[in-house]
Formats: C-alpha cells, sequence, structure tokens
C-alpha cells in the first residue's frame, strides 16, 4: 500500500493525533471516560494502522513481536505487582489506600498504575494477534 | 435496525460484506450506548468492535475465501436448538427489571458506588473507580484472560509465521 500517495500522507498525518487520542484515554481517564482497556486498543490500531500501509516488517522494526511479548507479560505482572504491594504494606490484596501516606493519594497511584498495566497487556496483545495473522508463511 | 442488519450477517453468503455489517453493527450499538450515558462502554464498542475485531476478521479473509458454499446437510437440528434458545431467553427476558427503573433488586450497590467514590477513593469517574478499586479483582480476571487469549492465539499460528 505504499504507493498510494494520499493513504501514506493522510496515516502520517492521523498516527500522531491517534496515538496522542490513546495517551489521553489512558492517563486521563480519572476524569473522562476511558481507562486503560479502551487505551490499549485505541494505541495498538493506531499502530496497526501503520503497518498496514507500510508494510508489517517495517512496523516490527518499530515494536518487534520479541519486545511486545516482553511488554504483554509486564502489563499482568504490574497489576499483580500492585496487589501484592498493598498485602505487604499491611492490607488486602489488591486494596491501594496504604500506598501512599494519605488514603486518596493511595487510591489514585494504585489506579494509575494498574491502569497502566491493563493497557499495556490489552495493547500488545491485540497487536501480537495481529502480527500472528499477518506474518508471511514459512512454506 | 439491528435486528435487520444481524439477520442479514447471518444470511449473507459473502464473508466481506457480513464482517463490514458486523462493523456497522457495533458503530449503531456504540451510538445507542452513547446516548443510554454509557460514554465508557460506547467508547469500548466503538474502538473494540468496529476498529480491532474488523481488522482481526479481515486479516482471517486473507486466509481464506470470501464466498461460502451454500450448506447441504440437513438444518433440522440446528433449527430446533435455535428455537429452543431464543424461547428459553424470551421467558427469561420476563425476569428482568423494568428498562431504566430506579429500584431494581441490587440498586443498593449502585447508590453505594456513587455516594462514597468521592470520600474514598476521590477521582471524579465513577466507572473507573469501580472497575479498578471496588471491582479490581474483576478487572484482574479480565487482564489475564486477555492475556492467555493472546499466548493462544499466538501459539496456535507459531508455526505459520517467519521468526
Amino acid at each position: 500500500m505504499k504507493d498510494f500517495i494520499i493513504l501514506r500522507i493522510v496515516t502520517k498525518l492521523t498516527i500522531p493525533l491517534i496515538l496522542l487520542f490513546g495517551l489521553y484515554v489512558q492517563f486521563h481517564g480519572d476524569y473522562s471516560a476511558g481507562g486503560g482497556f479502551q487505551a490499549g486498543v485505541i494505541l495498538a490500531s493506531g499502530f496497526i494502522l501503520y503497518s498496514v500501509i507500510f508494510g508489517i516488517n517495517v512496523a516490527k522494526e518499530v515494536l518487534s513481536q520479541r519486545i511486545s511479548k516482553i511488554l504483554m507479560g509486564i502489563g499482568v505482572l504490574l497489576f499483580v505487582g500492585v496487589g501484592i504491594l498493598g498485602i505487604l504494606l499491611g492490607d488486602n490484596f489488591l486494596e491501594y489506600n496504604s500506598l501512599a501516606s494519605n488514603t486518596k493519594y493511595g487510591q489514585i497511584i494504585g489506579i494509575f498504575l494498574i491502569e497502566v498495566g491493563v493497557g499495556l497487556t490489552v495493547g500488545n496483545v491485540m497487536i501480537l494477534v495481529f502480527y500472528a495473522f499477518n506474518s508471511e508463511k514459512v512454506k | 435496525m439491528l435486528i435487520i442488519i444481524s439477520i442479514y450477517i447471518m444470511l449473507s453468503r459473502n464473508l466481506f460484506s457480513a464482517v463490514m455489517s458486523t462493523t456497522i453493527f457495533s458503530l449503531i450499538c456504540a451510538l445507542v450506548f452513547l446516548l443510554l450515558d454509557g460514554v465508557d462502554v460506547s467508547l469500548t464498542e466503538a474502538a473494540v468492535g468496529a476498529g480491532i475485531s474488523t481488522i482481526l476478521f479481515l486479516s482471517c479473509l486473507r486466509h481464506m475465501d470470501f464466498i461460502t458454499k451454500k450448506n447441504t446437510k440437513p438444518i433440522f437440528l440446528h433449527l430446533t436448538l435455535f428455537l429452543f434458545l431464543v424461547i428459553t431467553l424470551s421467558y427469561i427476558i420476563s425476569d428482568l427489571p423494568e428498562f431504566g427503573k430506579a429500584q431494581a433488586n441490587n440498586s443498593y450497590v449502585t447508590n453505594y458506588y456513587l455516594k462514597n467514590t468521592d470520600r474514598e477513593i476521590g477521582i471524579p469517574n465513577v466507572v473507573t473507580s469501580v472497575l479498578a478499586s471496588y471491582r479490581g479483582f474483576d478487572t484482574l480476571g479480565e487482564v489475564v484472560v486477555i492475556f492467555i487469549a493472546g499466548i493462544s492465539v499466538i501459539g496456535i499460528l507459531r508455526e505459520e509465521y517467519k521468526e
């Protein structure tokens, strides 16, 4: 699809906006609609748009399968880690009250961290599934 | 409108137009959710239903034919099961609380969340606080399910792609 100049230019213009909107949904989810799940999907769709237009091998140079797999695992580990950190600080599993001096700050930090974990996992799973379906066959 | 589209999706022999119809279905669903003030659900439906799943369906279609063959096997068993399902689900609908009714059986949970989110959590979006804090364990399960699904897809398709 690299030969279509209109598609290429429009993609180049819109991808930063899509990624910015994804980040906005991720980090502003406490105050407006959205959260980690939606943000992960939006970021992944921006990435998939890039690989549809410029070819999947170019996209793999930006974010290889190996790094994507590692990030996918880190997302789940971050979520569970925040939960276990709550236990170590003397609370129940996945309670964030004691993560900071004030319970409200603790809640905000906990929610922020697990949303980042959700976003990482969801986005990278989507990208990896897309890669798996669209890579060249060996034979 | 949604019913017409879903019947079209079932009967369509051209898989490409069926995929496009599911996208339209998702977009209309997103609009309906938006009108019902469920902005978070609407955003999810638009991003997942209309965006990602269309792309994944299309990349599946790359590996197969667009037009399905006409089914020649007898469909009596399927029809019976289908009718049974429809009748059961329609019977259960009468047990659901009335649409938009404030006093459903479990609405005290909703009231608790609405009242105490500001005091206990301190963030304005109640949906996020319910998902991430009050129901954090459910969200953890959700993420693990997605993680396992991703791993299984990679595992199944691993032999097909070059490293």
